[in-house]
């Protein structure tokens, strides 16, 4: 916060009422610095996507490429099938974001607005299913879906993200109390249905609290490297994660890591992307859900 | 009440969702041809000659391991009972994954020892069928498949053969010829019997070789040792670290001798090198050279580099010449090549032992086998027919050398103790943190070496 403040005195408005002050200066100078030094190696990986193979092994390690590889952008859709693997996560992020979306408000919405017997201690129970690791119950669970034949497909991938998630529920549901119960009242004398004031009321109002959701169940899928290296066994259904984990896979090769950067480039693109849309709602959400 | 009345339509909404979702995801999915589920389909069938038969091999998602993916269009044509569907997971996740599909009852047919655990590992959890009925009933003999016979005892306990040997891996060394060329030096010998060739002589040409400077970018150094597993390497100079035993146990040695005043020299010799002739880099200095890659070798900072022939798979990327030599004599007759041994296993809980059994004996004829070095980039086969064509596949370098340097490894090679000693991931993971202050040149050998006896008793016992 303090940050802020200190350089907006910098803004044209302000500059010609007061004074720069030498610390003003020296924290932007630090800003830039930092900016730059956490700028540098998401440079070096652009940088290493476009070197060959050969300059990629030299040291010391060069910064900009010495002849651009762009070739490395078409090489990594042959050695990968990249574009299938990209699909199957594009496929599974969707689905688990509107899984997570859908049931985790749901849910969410029930702790925040109804008062019942139990209401604190079913919470409760919910929040310490966080406490467990998920190797804890990876074995369980795998025996279960293997038993209703769903190994080899998305399901075991996609279908937990509609039973709810501990964390995004206590997120919503801090939320969703903070809305103002006047607003169901009048939805309730206007004869709105409990299903119908969740659609047209609580929904609405908390876009920042949905859209943080849904930013992160969207990178917790797409980063997830066990649970499809569990369930999935033919490369035709992998997950970009798991493609990109073989490429360094070999004990006994180099790995490519100028394909490896290729491949980490173009995996960041739809978060990225994500985040442009969803920034303004995302930064209003975690300062409105941290606050309160 | 009216609430709960309510509650029921958003329930009946999430199972249509759910529903969708499934059909979705199914159809994403159904176009592939080996779609049957966990492969074990034909319940129970374990020899009926008409039925048709799913087997899984379960190997590394890399191109050096994934690679038999090619071959089964072959092996199907071959074979028209037996369907091969193969199975992967990147390296790190290879055992968890394994773990996990035996618990949950859908255990591969195939694998091998690719992840970090290693055969005795299996061997003492129980994990693998006893081949030698299979072995009797059909005929199999290692030399129809040009197998040396000494290969075959490494998976063998008891007189009873858990495993098939399918690739062989040696040490050797790998030298810069630029390097030796700039500094007028003289290649190392490919020939074991070459007795000149000693750890001594390896010292004084790598004196030659190094170049410290204050630059990081201009230092050189003459030789990196090492050499296998690191419990492996006092076997170079004679010191045998665990009891005779061992081998005999099914892996379980009843004592080990790693604070014997020969398990400290032979460590210290190896520690020389950086320390005191200084002709080996730092694992810092190392580390900070080589990057990811791991290698300093490849960087081209380093002379010699004794490590394992997989090396060699990437020799025709190096941006410098290379050659191959034998590992200098350090003063153990018998053992001076580290030798690592893939086997295939049939694991326990197979439901078609039989039908892997015919998938595991295609994998090693000759033409497979030779048709595999191509295939994975280089990896060496135990078949000595087809050996001949892994000699010639590397650019630059004499088959000649090649085929020398893999006749005397395995002349004077041991087994490594990765692939015979149980508990072993956590036995290698305990010595590389143990070692480490060692390597950094914060702790003596006498300090750490009785701690290292200490926790490898622990880590056996368990």
């Amino acid at each position: 916060m303090s940050t802020v403040k200190a350089t907006s005195p910098l803004s044209p408005a302000s500059r010609p009422h007061r004074r720069v002050k030498p610390v003003t200066i020296a924290s932007f100078i630090a800003l830039v610095i930092t900016t730059f030094l956490m700028l540098l190696p998401l440079f070096f990986m652009v940088s290493t996507s476009l070197k060959s193979k050969r300059e990629m092994l030299k040291f010391p390690p060069t910064f900009l490429p010495e002849s651009w590889a762009w070739s490395n952008y078409t090489e990594i859709f042959d050695t990968l099938q990249f574009g299938t693997l990209y699909k199957n996560s594009l496929i599974i992020a969707v689905l688990s974001v509107f899984g997570t979306l859908l049931s985790s408000a749901f849910v969410a919405y029930g702790f925040a607005r109804y008062r019942g017997r139990g209401n604190s201690f079913w919470f409760i129970l919910l929040l310490s299913t966080m406490m467990l690791p998920y190797p804890a119950i990876m074995i369980p669970q795998f025996v279960l879906f293997s038993k209703m034949q769903w190994i080899d497909t998305f399901l075991p991938l996609i279908v937990p993200a509609f039973f709810g998630s501990a964390y995004n529920i206590f997120l919503l549901r801090q939320f969703f109390s903070t809305l103002p119960e006047e607003l169901f009242d009048a939805g309730r004398i206007d004869g709105c249905g409990e299903l119908r004031m969740w659609r047209t009321i609580a929904l609405p109002l908390s876009a920042p609290a949905l859209a943080t959701v849904a930013i992160f169940a969207f990178i917790y899928s797409w980063n997830d490297l066990l649970t499809p290296v569990l369930y999935l066994s033919s490369s035709e259904k992998f997950t970009l994660p798991v493609g990109m984990a073989s490429l360094t896979s070999s004990r006994f090769r180099i790995p490519p890591w100028h394909l490896l950067m290729v491949a980490s480039v173009l995996a960041m693109v739809p978060i990225v992307t994500l985040f442009a849309i969803a920034q303004k709602q995302f930064v209003e959400g975690i300062v409105l859900t941290g606050i309160k | 009440m009216n609430k709960s009345m309510k509650s029921k339509r958003p329930a009946v909404a999430l199972i249509t969702a759910l529903t969708v979702m499934a059909a979705l995801s199914g159809c994403s999915g159904g176009k592939s041809a080996g779609n049957v589920a966990a492969g074990n389909s034909g319940a129970g069938g374990n020899g009926g000659s008409g039925e048709q038969v799913t087997i899984s091999h379960y190997t590394i998602d890399s191109e050096d391991r994934a690679f038999i993916e090619k071959l089964i269009p072959d092996f199907e044509k071959q074979h028209p009972g037996i369907k091969v569907k193969v199975e992967k997971a990147p390296y790190e996740q290879f055992d968890s994954k394994l773990q996990t599909l035996i618990a949950g009852g859908n255990s591969p047919d195939v694998t091998s020892h690719y992840g970090y655990g290693g055969f005795a590992e299996y061997y003492n959890k129980g994990m693998l069928l006893d081949l030698t009925d299979l072995i009797k009933e059909d005929g199999f003999k290692a030399e129809d498949y040009h197998i040396p016979g000494n290969l075959m005892n490494i998976y063998t306990v008891n007189g009873h053969t858990y495993g098939i040997p399918v690739n062989m891996y040696v040490t050797l060394m790998l030298y810069n010829k630029d390097m030796f060329d700039a500094a007028g030096v003289a290649y190392p010998p490919s020939d074991y019997e070459d007795k000149s060739w000693t750890f001594d002589q390896m010292v004084e040409d790598a004196k030659k070789l190094t170049n410290v400077s204050d630059d990081i970018a201009k230092t050189q150094y003459g030789v990196d040792f090492t050499w296998a597993e690191r419990d492996m390497r006092p076997l170079y100079f004679g010191a045998e670290p665990y009891s005779a035993d061992t081998w005999t146990n099914g892996g379980v040695p009843s004592e080990t001798y790693f604070d014997s005043p020969e398990v400290i020299a032979a460590y210290q010799k190896l520690f020389d090198l950086v320390f005191k002739d200084k002709v080996s880099p730092t694992s810092e200095w190392s580390k900070s050279v080589a990057g990811q890659n791991g290698d300093p070798f490849v960087a081209g900072k380093i002379g010699m580099s004794i490590g394992g022939s997989w090396n060699l798979a990437g020799a025709n990327d190096f941006p410098f010449k290379i050659g191959v030599a034998a590992v200098p004599w350090g003063g153990n007759e018998q053992v001076r090549s580290t030798l690592f041994v893939d086997p295939l296993l049939i694991l326990k809980d197979s439901k078609h032992p039989k039908e892997a059994f015919e998938w595991i004996k295609y994998l090693l004829t000759t033409e497979i086998q030779e048709k595999s070095i191509e295939l994975s980039g280089g990896n060496p086969p135990v078949n000595t027919e087809a050996a001949e064509a892994y000699y010639k596949h590397f650019d630059g370098i004499d088959p000649a050398d090649v085929k020398k340097v893999y006749e005397g490894a395995v002349k004077y090679g041991y087994e490594s103790y990765n692939h015979l000693i149980t508990n072993y991931s956590q036995i290698n993971d305990m010595f590389i943190n143990e070692l480490q202050p060692v390597e950094t040149g914060h702790k003596t050998l006498e300090e750490v070496m009785p701690v290292i006896q200490k926790k490898v008793t622990e880590i056996i016992a368990r």
